[in-house]
C-alpha cells in the first residue's frame, strides 16, 4: 500500500539525515581525511535520491482528491516528517560548504582541528549507503572538485523546497504527532548501557548513580582481574598437592 | 516545519567578526610547529588524545601573541565562554583555570555561529537523545524544556523520535573514544547555546545588537562618510559645556533648589504657577535667562513680548514679526504653507511692502526663486539672515536698554516657603502608583498622591 512504502522511504530518508549529519560533524575535525570528504558525497547523492523519490510519491498521494480525512490526515503527518528532513539536510549541506571551504585537505600544513576524535567514519557511511564496507574510489583532489558540485546541489535542494512549500497545501502547525513525550523511551533501544557504561567522566554533577555507573564499570573490570587470579591461584593449590600426591 | 524567513535570497545573517577572530585564533593554535601542546586524556580504560591544559592555553597565548598574562586569561576565558574550548573535567563550568585542568577544542560544526543559530528542532533532538541515554533521568531544567518543547514543536514530534534514534544509531557505529568524544562535544554545544538557568546566556546582546550595516552598505562608503562629519577639538567643546554648566549652574532646580519649594516634594505648585507663559511679574531668574543667549530670549513667550515692545521703539519691529512668520511656515500645517508663504511674501518681502525687511540682495533672489514652487524650508535663508540680524544689532542694544533693566528690577524673587515647625504638619510623601498597577483600587492617600503627580505633569 502506498502508505507502507511511503513510509519505508521516509525512514531511509530519515537514516541518511542522520548519518550525514553525523558525517558533517567529523568535518575540520581530525577525523577529517579524503575518505570523510567521499563519504559525505556518496551519503549527500543517496540522500537526494531518497529526497526526489519522496516527495514524488507523497506530492501524488496528497493531490489525489479520493482519499479519506485519516488518510489525508496522516499524509500530512508523513509531509511533515519528510519536509523537516529536508530542512535538517539543507542546513548542513550548507554548513559542509562552509566548512568543507575553511579545512582544505590539499594543503601543505593541514591545520584541522584537534577535536580528540582520531577514528574514521566509514562504517556510518555504510549504514547511510546500506553497504556491508564503503568503497573509496575518488581522486586525490575531492576536496575541492566536490565543492562546486555541493553548491548546485545545494540550490537544487532549496529550489525543491521552495516548490513543495507553493504546490502542497498542507498546514504543518495543523499535523498532530503519534508519538507522545517520552516515546523514545519505549523503543527496543539497547542503545543505554552502551554508551553510558564508563562516559560518567564528561557528564555533569556527580550524582550517585552516575559516579556508581563509572564505579562499576572499573570495578568490573577489576573484579574481573580479581577472579581471574584466585582461579590462578585455586588451580595452582591443586596442581601442587596433584604433584605433591 | 520552521518559518524560514530568511529564505528566498534574503539576507543571511554574517558570522560575527568577533567570532570570526576566535576562530583564527583557533585554528593557530593547531599549527603543528606553534600550535598548542596536546596531552592524553586518560578515562578508566580509554585513552582520548588531543587535551590541553589551561596553564598550556594561557601561555602559548602570551607567547604567540605577546601579551600579559591577564590578558591572555580574558582572551582564554572569552574562548572558553563562546564555546570554542570546552572543559573536561567540570563541563557545567565554563572558566578557564589556569592550571592543570583538561581541556578540548571543540569541532568546527558546534563553533558558536551567529550564521547558524540553534534551532529548536535541533534542542529537542538533543533532548530526546539524552533522554533516551539517561533512560529518562533529565535534570530539572531540561525535563521543562522537554515539556516545553513537545507542546511548541509538536506537529515535528514523531520526527524528532525518529531522528534522534537514528543518531544514536549512527553513533554506535563509532569507536568508544570518539562516542565519547561527540557527547562531551554536544553537551558543550547546547550548555552554550541553551544555559541552563540562571547562567548568563553568552549570545543574548541585550540593547546593543550587533551592527549588520556592513552587509548592506559597503565599509568604504560608511568610512567615507564618517571622514565627512564635522568634527570638534574635544578641548573646544568641552570649554564650552563648562561655560554652559557655570552659567546654567543657579538656575537648575536639581543642583540649586528651586524657589519656592519643589513641589514634587512639598505638594505645592507655585512653582510652576510662577514661572508659566505669562505671568503678570516674571521671576528673576528668568529674566536673567534672557542675557545668556538670543535663542533663550525669543524662546521665552514673555522675553519675545519684551523685545518686540523694544523694537517698536526703535521702528526695526517688522523684522521679529518676519521671524515669527517664518517660525509658522516651518513648523505649522502642510495645507497652510502656501497660503502663509503668500502672505510673508505680501507683508515683508515684495517690494514697496508695508513691513518691508531688510535682506541682501543674492539672499532675496534665492527666496524670490523659491517662492514660485514654496514648500516648509523655502524661507530658511532670509530667517537666518533676518535671526543674525537682530542678534548682533538689536540684542545687544536691548540688553543695554533702560526697558530690559527696569524689567529685572521689577522681577520677583520667591520666598522659599518655611517649612512647618511641627513635622507631623508636614505633608506625607507618597510615591504616585506605579502605572502598571492602573487597575488597583487606590486607597485615599494614594489617590490623592496620584491626582497631584497628575496635575504637576500637566505642566
Amino acid at each position: 500500500m502506498g502508505k507502507e512504502e511511503c513510509k519505508t522511504m521516509l525512514d531511509a530518508l530519515n537514516k541518511v539525515t542522520a548519518c550525514y549529519r553525523h558525517l558533517v560533524i567529523a568535518l575540520g575535525s581530525t577525523s577529517d581525511s579524503q575518505n570523510l570528504r567521499e563519504e559525505l558525497k556518496k551519503t549527500r547523492k543517496k540522500a537526494q535520491e531518497l529526497a526526489v523519490a519522496n516527495r514524488t510519491k507523497l506530492t501524488t498521494l496528497l493531490k489525489d482528491k479520493t482519499i479519506s480525512k485519516d488518510d489525508r490526515a496522516e499524509y500530512e503527518r508523513l509531509w511533515v516528517l519528510f519536509s523537516s528532513s529536508m530542512e535538517l539536510l539543507e542546513v548542513d549541506m550548507k554548513r559542509s560548504l562552509e566548512i568543507g571551504q575553511d579545512f582544505p585537505l590539499k594543503v601543505p600544513t593541514r591545520h584541522l582541528i584537534q577535536t580528540g576524535m582520531t577514528g574514521s567514519t566509514n562504517a556510518v557511511a555504510a549504514r547511510a549507503m546500506s553497504v556491508q564496507n564503503m568503497k573509496y574510489e575518488a581522486d586525490s583532489n575531492i576536496d575541492t572538485a566536490d565543492l562546486r558540485d555541493l553548491q548546485t546541489e545545494i540550490t537544487q535542494v532549496s529550489q525543491m523546497m521552495e516548490e513543495m512549500e507553493m504546490k502542497v497545501q498542507v498546514a504543518p502547525w495543523a499535523v498532530v504527532a503519534k508519538q507522545e513525550a517520552g516515546a523514545e523511551l519505549k523503543s527496543n533501544m539497547s542503545v543505554g548501557n552502551s554508551s553510558v557504561g564508563v562516559i560518567s567522566i564528561c557528564e555533569e554533577e556527580p550524582k550517585d548513580d552516575e559516579g556508581g555507573g563509572g564505579r562499576e564499570g572499573g570495578s568490573g573490570s577489576i573484579g574481573a582481574v580479581v577472579v581471574f587470579f584466585v582461579i590462578v591461584a585455586v588451580a595452582l593449590v591443586l596442581g601442587y598437592l596433584v604433584v605433591n600426591m | 516545519m520552521t518559518i524560514n524567513t530568511l529564505a528566498k535570497g534574503g539576507l543571511q545573517p554574517e558570522q560575527m567578526s568577533c567570532f570570526r577572530k576566535m576562530e583564527k585564533v583557533l585554528v593557530a593554535m593547531q599549527d603543528p610547529d606553534m600550535g598548542m601542546k596536546m596531552r592524553n586524556q586518560r578515562l578508566l580504560i580509554t585513552v582520548i588524545p588531543h587535551a590541553m591544559t589551561g596553564h598550556d592555553i594561557i601561555t602559548w597565548l602570551i607567547q604567540k601573541y605577546h601579551i600579559c598574562e591577564e590578558e591572555a586569561l580574558h582572551l582564554g576565558e572569552m574562548l572558553v565562554k563562546y564555546g570554542y574550548i570546552y572543559p573536561l573535567k567540570e563541563p557545567r563550568c565554563l572558566v578557564l583555570r589556569p592550571d592543570e585542568s583538561p581541556y578540548r577544542f571543540q569541532t568546527p560544526y558546534f563553533w558558536t555561529s551567529t550564521r547558524w543559530p540553534a534551532s529548536e528542532l535541533d534542542y529537542a533532538i538533543y533532548l530526546a537523545k539524552k533522554n533516551i541515554r539517561k533512560q529518562g533521568e533529565l535534570v530539572e531544567y531540561e525535563k521543562e524544556r522537554y515539556s516545553l518543547l513537545h507542546k511548541r514543536i509538536n506537529h515535528t514530534w514523531d520526527f524528532v523520535v525518529m531522528q534522534a534514534r537514528e543518531q544514536l544509531r549512527a553513533s554506535k557505529q563509532r569507536r568508544k573514544a570518539d562516542r565519547i568524544v561527540l557527547e562531551c562535544q554536544e553537551q558543550a554545544y547546547w550548555l552554550i547555546n541553551r544555559p541552563p538557568p540562571g547562567v548568563q546566556n553568552m549570545l543574548d546582546w541585550g540593547l546593543e545588537r550587533p551592527n549588520n550595516f556592513s552587509t548592506r552598505v559597503p565599509l568604504i562608503e560608511t568610512s567615507r562618510r564618517a571622514l565627512g562629519r564635522n568634527r570638534v577639538k574635544s578641548s573646544i567643546c568641552l570649554e564650552g559645556f563648562v561655560k554652559y554648566s557655570e552659567q546654567y549652574q543657579n538656575h537648575d532646580p536639581i543642583m540649586q533648589g528651586c524657589l519656592p519649594s519643589n513641589p514634587w516634594i512639598s505638594d505645592d505648585i507655585a512653582y510652576w504657577t510662577m514661572n508659566s507663559e505669562i505671568v503678570p511679574v516674571p521671576t528673576r531668574l528668568r529674566v536673567e535667562r534672557w542675557s545668556f543667549s538670543f535663542m533663550e530670549l525669543l524662546s521665552d513667550a514673555m522675553g519675545r513680548r519684551e523685545f518686540m515692545t523694544y523694537l517698536e521703539k526703535e521702528f526695526s519691529a517688522e523684522n521679529l514679526h518676519f521671524w515669527q512668520e517664518c517660525e509658522e511656515i516651518r513648523h505649522g500645517e502642510s495645507s497652510k504653507i502656501i497660503e502663509k508663504v503668500e502672505d510673508v511674501y505680501k507683508n515683508f518681502l515684495a517690494p514697496g511692502a508695508a513691513r518691508w525687511v531688510n535682506i541682501d540682495s543674492k539672499t532675496m533672489d534665492k527666496t524670490l526663486e523659491g517662492i514660485k514652487r514654496p514648500h516648509r524650508f523655502v524661507m530658511d535663508d532670509a530667517q537666518m539672515h533676518i535671526y543674525f540680524l537682530m542678534k548682533k544689532d538689536s540684542y545687544p542694544r536691548y540688553l543695554k536698554s533702560d526697558l530690559y533693566k527696569n524689567m529685572l528690577a521689577k522681577a520677583v524673587v520667591p520666598q522659599e516657603t518655611k517649612k512647618s515647625v511641627f513635622p507631623f504638619m508636614r505633608r506625607q510623601r507618597h510615591s504616585s502608583p506605579s502605572p502598571a498597577q492602573a487597575g488597583a483600587p487606590a486607597a485615599e492617600e494614594d489617590g490623592r498622591a496620584g491626582t497631584n503627580s497628575a496635575a504637576g505633569s500637566h505642566f
